[in-house]
């Protein structure tokens, strides 16, 4: 089964963050990925630009509305996401709490629900 | 550029939604999601389940603590997520904007940070 894993931190803290600290956190975050790559459990793993680069759109009875910056106001921001595969949800939950930024924010752990039919599932 | 589409629906709306119009409504998704594969736009996308099967994870000190339910809760939900590859952000407004289920959602577009070794 494949779970989604969004990566919530307080972006003012990672932003206060020195220089090296923060590489060596990136360093660490490109680290995990490459194991669960090698380990054949990443989909894919991307991280964000800070909310404020954010549009919010809106289409109802055919007109668009934007806004600028993200959807919900949180204490802590979604600063990145990975898909992962798992066996079961315990699974990935253990894999989610190896994520380094588990450590500094947190992370949800959502199931994927397959819409196509297994038959006509592209990757 | 790559941008993320996060689209947030509220829940009951869709658990409202008659099973006819809730197929036709998860169509109109699939036929998007052919058409930006085709258009050379997409990269990846899924669905969520609903947030009430999501967990929280956090560790401190070396110790996990696992919760119940989504990170946030808000009156609207995340559904799922396009990652697309567009021009600028006008383009990648334009490109969410068509996506038919937005019309009874929001979509969150972001761009992306491309993580580099030092």
């Amino acid at each position: 089964m494949r779970y989604a894993c969004l990566v919530y931190l307080v972006e003012s803290e990672m932003a206060a963050m020195s220089e090296s600290e923060a590489q060596a956190c990136t360093e660490e975050s490109l680290a995990y990925d490459e194991a669960l790559r090698r380990s054949g459990q990443l989909v894919v793993a991307q991280a964000l630009a800070p909310v404020e680069t954010a549009t919010t759109i809106r289409v109802r009875h055919g007109t668009l509305t934007t806004t600028d910056g993200p959807f919900a106001e949180t204490k802590e921001q979604l600063d990145g996401f990975l898909v992962i595969e798992a066996r079961d949800l315990n699974e990935a939950i253990q894999a989610a709490s190896r994520i380094p930024l588990a450590r500094r924010g947190s992370i949800e752990v959502r199931p994927i629900k397959e819409l196509r039919p297994a038959a006509r599932r592209i990757t | 550029m790559k941008f993320l589409f996060l689209i947030y629906h509220d829940e009951k709306v869709l658990d409202d939604m008659p099973p006819k119009e809730m197929q036709s409504l998860v169509d109109s998704a699939l036929e998007y999601d052919d058409e930006i594969r085709r258009s050379g736009h997409y990269i990846a996308s899924n669905a969520l389940q609903r947030a009430r099967t999501a967990r929280t994870i956090r560790v401190r000190g070396g110790k996990v603590t696992v919760t119940d339910g989504p990170f946030a809760e808000t009156k609207e939900q995340l559904g799922g997520f396009f990652l697309v590859d567009a021009r600028d952000m006008d383009e990648a407004c334009a490109l969410a904007a068509r996506f038919p289920p937005g019309r009874i959602g929001v979509i969150e577009v972001r761009p992306v940070q491309e993580l580099q070794h030092s």
